[in-house]
């Protein structure tokens, strides 16, 4: 008798074996299921018959989007395709064999990558599991899209009590199409209930074999494979490795964790009967093995080489977090970046009144280009509904940055919206050690498979002695198992106090750090930057407070990655420790460094010299060679810098922009600078660009030097508590059904530089969601643009239901495709030809 | 399988609305920069299904084992005299629809210069198609590529043609509820085959009679793999001192 359960056998191709009793290509399949039940049934009965023990229902696209051109009802097709299974089933030789509900992706991507929300995808895939009465199992295959396979598998759980095995995709670069790798699918999987986990369809079994083993290392859920029948022919479409081959390398498989086997395109009854053959040979010699031998194998000659390195591997392998893309690993210090937090920031609590996406967004970008690894989100707020904005950060987010998340909130409810919406396995910032906290935010961490912050206080507050915190943390870890929660997942937060405050309370603080590394075995979570509030020169403090608590087992800081003081003294860290091999990673931060020098007395000084210096370099290229008249002009009525300004607009330099308005506002209005330099510069590029001499790109370069520009101007009014600078809101969108947006994008760019205030609602938008931002907002005007001409009803729809809705505002549209005829024709008040005649469109409309 | 080749500058610059110019240094420099994280967002990949012509009506083509109905009349006419139909599906993979959505967050140059490229790559990845389309059925010339929603050629026949090539799973290319390809740098077209063979002419040589195609018949780098390579008056790949005066006023390409 074996101490193993037996490895479970799946079917073979259903797709190709349709294609050989006659569906053409482009066919819908699951149709046979109604029209052909007999062919249908006699493939399944025919892998049963080979030691299938799984079939898979002929369900693999069996949604309602794809199914909507067939003419039958998706639960018709979904019942006959069971009862085809069962069918066979009861007419094979193997009455046990189980029947499996088949889901494969929708065939439409998730948003940003495409234009289907996340719960449109769970209501697709939901509506196919209650369909799903009588199967066994589901099983959810061939997913290329995380996001979309964590739909399918919230579905699933959600929706039948049935075991769910999930596997996904992946090309020979060892990423699926939408840049998804081994690591992130089993990060992101592997705590959320599921019963098995693998890799199907793309590649033949040899290519599988290191992603396989890679599974291995990275989950301890039962591994399945269900490869293709090698790589397809591009000419002929038939598959290059024979049943035999097919067999020999899966055996090579099998040690690696691997439960559950199967084949996928390409593959036959044959390639079943010989993978059979194969697995029942190699349990048979593996249960041979004493079992004393079994995990320490070296020498038994039964397990590959580096079988036992692996194992290792898994074994002592901590957990981590992911994006859809980049899994985060705990096996070191990481960086987690603090800035995206309304806590003490003026600015940011504007962004997050305002709505103001590209703001929050560039905070993010900038902690990730300084070497941030994980971004904690905090969008906590009086007056604003932090569920909502949660959600809409979270998603704005994902799109454009790839480090994993740290969701930041003490509200279950918010948190469990985000994460439900969360493409990838997030750290949850926080449960503590109160009974409310416990019993609302453990349940959630479990349910989505989540990495968890405990914070070491409770009812009674934060301890003052470390032994009272980590008896809180004792009793977080202990709650968290006792829900499932597994303790890799754990991250213990055993709280920074302010030294200037309660000095004695640092040391406690460490000493608490290095006994839940030592004694509880969790990861532990500090935020840094408290340590040193009140002080003068903080940044010494915290970097110097940073190494110290690393040295006592901290592994995610939580600190601002753009403080060089803390980011180096991580560095440094992790190079003393051995952690970054070879020095690699510090080499390659500082390969341009450069000591500061004794003569350079302060940053501040330096800074100025150089922008001194830019801006007379700046002047003299500009206005002598050009003989440019209007910067001559400038120069004689605003002075030398304001020339230099407009001439740095005028030819693109962003920096000297930057830098130039800097110092201009130390001596001039605000708006002056903005009528007297800025709009004047855009104006000379826009007639440019009017007849001809100057290109779209050298327009948009200008348009950034402004952008840059604008950023320090309302920078200083926001200090000086001076006067908007808005010259009024103006509404944009793309709409409904175009995913195209760079022109609307460019257009926004455009209007912001001459001062306009843009509600940028996006692409693909609702007709309801831009009358709405209009009635909010009360603009005169709205900009729509369309791409493509399929979407220039979606444009009229618009315009029309603006009208009806009886609002003032004129209507500017734009895009590739449209003409002013029909921009005339679709209802709308003005054609913008390109950004620049948009603007002026906008400045006739505002008068300004 | 095909490979990223460096950008196409002057193609890109073409999308950029330059005409035939090409961009001032500063741009060019720009341009330069935006290379090569746009090369490691992208991820090329196709799939091609080469089809038989079943039965070409006015306004429909239908192709053998095949789900997918071409309808209109501007299909029809751009398939005239052809045989076969190859389907293409094209795509540079998702990552460069990310960071094209990054570089509008941040740097609004480089998105539009990042942009313009990235079409340039995915004509360049179809060209490549073609070639190789070319050196597999030397003898068939090529249409250029035609795409739904061109003409009367409906634009929902995307998914359809995208199934008959099993792009969702070969590709990881998808559509959108609007009919419209994700990613987004992506291309579908419908190339028609014509036979050339049915238009060899009969030619006297020394060593006797031998066949040739007609001039400027065959498609660029189709000489290599053809059977009638060595009697064909029309050849492309000949070196210069195998061409004469004569023919090289012919109009003779050489590589």
């Amino acid at each position: 008798m074996s101490n193993y359960p037996e490895i479970m056998i799946l079917d073979g191709a259903m797709g190709t074996e349709l294609q050989a009793a006659g569906l053409p290509l482009g066919g819908v399949p699951e149709v046979w299921n109604i029209e052909h039940p007999e062919k249908v049934t006699e493939i399944h009965r025919r892998y049963i018959e080979a030691g299938s023990q799984v079939v898979y229902a002929n369900t693999f696209g069996a949604n309602r989007l794809k199914m909507a051109k067939t003419g039958y009802p998706l639960q018709a097709l979904i019942v006959a395709a069971i009862g085809n299974a069962r069918a066979a089933v009861l007419t094979s030789n193997n009455k046990n064999a189980k029947v499996a509900l088949d889901i494969g992706p929708i065939g439409r991507l998730l948003s940003p990558l495409g234009d289907l929300s996340f719960e449109e995808a769970y209501d697709i895939f939901a509506e196919e599991v209650r369909a799903a009465k009588g199967a066994d199992l589901i099983v959810i295959e061939t997913m290329s899209d995380l996001y979309e396979a964590k739909a399918a598998v919230l579905a699933a759980k959600e929706n039948s009590d049935l075991p769910v095995y999930l596997t996904m995709s992946f090309e020979a670069n060892g990423r699926t199409f939408t840049g998804t790798d081994i690591d992130a699918m089993a990060l992101t999987f592997s705590d959320m209930g599921i019963d098995g986990i693998g890799v199907n369809c793309s590649l033949g079994p040899a290519e599988l074999l290191p992603m396989v083993k890679r599974l291995y290392t990275a989950t301890k859920l039962p591994i399945v494979v269900k490869p293709n029948a090698g790589l397809p022919d591009p000419a002929t479409n038939t598959y290059n490795v024979s049943p035999g081959e097919f067999g020999a390398i899966m055996r090579q498989m099998l040690p690696y964790g691997v439960r559950v086997v199967g084949g996928c395109c390409g593959t036959s009854p044959d390639y079943i009967r010989e993978l059979v053959r194969v697995v029942r040979e190699w349990e048979a010699e593996r249960d041979a093995i004493p079992a004393a031998q079994d995990n320490t194998s070296a020498g038994s000659g039964f397990y590959p080489g580096d079988y036992e390195e692996l194992t290792r591997e898994r074994n002592t392998r901590p957990t981590g977090i992911c994006s859809a893309n980049k899994a985060v690993w705990f096996t070191e210090p990481r960086c987690i970046g603090e800035r995206i937090n309304p806590t003490g920031k003026k600015r940011f609590k504007e962004a997050l009144q305002n709505g103001d996406m590209d703001y929050i967004l560039g905070q993010a970008i900038s902690q990730v280009e300084a070497g941030a690894e994980i971004l904690d989100v905090n969008v906590g707020l009086p007056g604003i509904d932090e569920t909502e904005m949660m959600v809409r950060v979270i998603r704005e987010l994902q799109a454009v940055v790839d480090v994993p998340l740290q969701i930041d909130s003490n509200k279950p409810e918010v948190l469990e919206a985000a994460l439900r919406i969360y493409n990838g396995k997030p750290l949850v910032n926080s449960v503590n050690g109160e009974e409310k906290s416990l019993s609302s935010i453990l349940p959630l961490v479990k349910k989505y498979g989540a990495a968890v912050v405990g914070l070491t206080l409770d009812e009674a507050g934060i301890g003052s002695k470390a032994e009272e915190r980590f008896a809180v943390a004792e009793k977080i870890v202990s709650r968290a198992e006792a829900v499932g929660i597994r303790r890799e997942n754990l991250q213990i937060d055993c709280l920074t106090l302010t030294a200037s405050a309660e000095q004695a309370a640092v040391a406690e603080t460490l000493k608490a750090v290095a006994m839940v590394h030592e004694k509880l075995h969790t990861g532990a979570v500090l935020g840094v930057s408290n340590v040193s509030f009140g002080l003068p020169n903080r940044d010494l403090v915290n970097a110097t407070f940073l190494t110290m608590a690393l040295q006592n087992g901290l592994t995610l800081p939580i600190m601002n990655p753009n403080s060089e003081a803390m980011m180096g003294a991580l560095r440094a860290f992790r190079l003393l420790m051995n952690i970054d091999k070879n020095s690699l990673a510090y080499m390659d931060a500082y390969r341009d460094y450069v000591p500061p020098t004794a003569g350079g007395a302060g940053a501040g000084s330096g800074a100025g010299t150089a922008g001194a210096s830019g801006a007379a370099s700046a002047k003299s290229t500009v206005a002598a060679p050009s003989g440019d008249a209007t910067a001559a002009d400038i120069a004689s009525k605003l002075g030398d810098g304001a020339a230099s300004l407009y001439t740095a607009v005028v030819r693109g330099l962003s920096a000297q922009g930057t830098e130039l308005t800097k110092s201009l506002l130390t001596t001039m209005d605000s708006m002056d600078i903005v009528n007297g330099v800025l709009i004047p510069a855009l104006d000379t590029v826009g007639a440019g660009f009017e007849s001809g001499k100057v290109f779209l790109p050298q327009l948009i370069l200008s348009a950034s030097v402004v952008q840059g520009a604008f950023a320090e101007i309302k920078e200083h009014m926001r200090r000086s508590g001076g006067e908007t600078v808005s010259k009024g809101t103006i509404v944009l969108a793309t709409v409904k059904g175009d995913i195209h947006d760079i022109g609307k994008n460019i257009v926004k760019v455009l209007l912001e530089n001459y001062g306009f205030t843009v509600v940028d609602l996006g692409r693909d938008v609702e007709i309801s969601a831009v009358v709405e931002a209009a009635k909010r907002t009360g603009t005169p005007l709205v900009g729509l643009s369309a791409l493509m001409t399929t979407t220039l009803p979606s444009m009229k729809d618009t315009i029309t239901a603006l009208r009806e809705a009886g609002l003032p505002c004129k209507v500017v549209v734009g895009g590739a495709v449209l003409t002013p005829e029909y921009a005339v024709e679709i209802g709308a008040d003005y054609y913008g030809r390109d950004a620049k005649a948009t603007v002026d469109i906008a400045r006739e409309v505002f008068g300004v | 399988m095909v490979e990223l080749k460096p950008i196409r500058m002057e193609e890109a610059a073409r999308y950029l609305g330059y005409g035939g110019q090409m961009p001032d240094e500063t741009i060019l420099a720009l341009m330069r920069e935006c290379e090569k994280p746009l090369m490691e967002a992208c991820h090329p990949a196709y799939s091609v299904g080469i089809f038989d012509m079943e039965c070409c009506g006015e306004a429909e083509v239908k192709l053998a084992e095949c789900a997918l109905a071409l309808t209109g009349k501007d299909i029809v006419n751009h398939l005239v005299g052809c045989t076969k139909v190859a389907l293409v599906a094209a795509t540079l993979g998702s990552g460069v629809d990310t960071l094209l959505r990054r570089l509008q967050k941040t740097e609004m140059a480089k998105a539009l210069l990042t942009d313009a490229m990235a079409g340039a790559a995915i004509e360049q990845i179809c060209d490549d198609i073609q070639a190789e389309l070319s050196r597999k059925m030397p003898l068939y010339r090529q249409t250029w590529r035609f795409s739904p929603g061109y003409g009367d050629l409906p634009l929902s026949l995307q998914e359809e043609l995208l199934s008959a090539v099993e792009a969702g799973k070969r590709i990881g290319l998808a559509t959108t509820a609007g009919h419209m390809l994700t990613p987004m740098k992506s291309v579908t077209a419908i190339i028609g085959l014509q036979d050339m063979t049915k238009e060899l002419r009969k030619v006297s040589t020394e060593d006797g009679d031998a066949l040739s195609a007609p001039v400027g018949a065959c498609a660029a780098g189709a000489c290599a793999g053809c059977a009638y390579h060595d009697s064909c008056l029309s050849r492309q790949d000949k070196t210069a001192n195998e061409t004469t005066d004569a023919e090289a006023s012919d109009g003779g390409k050489h590589e």
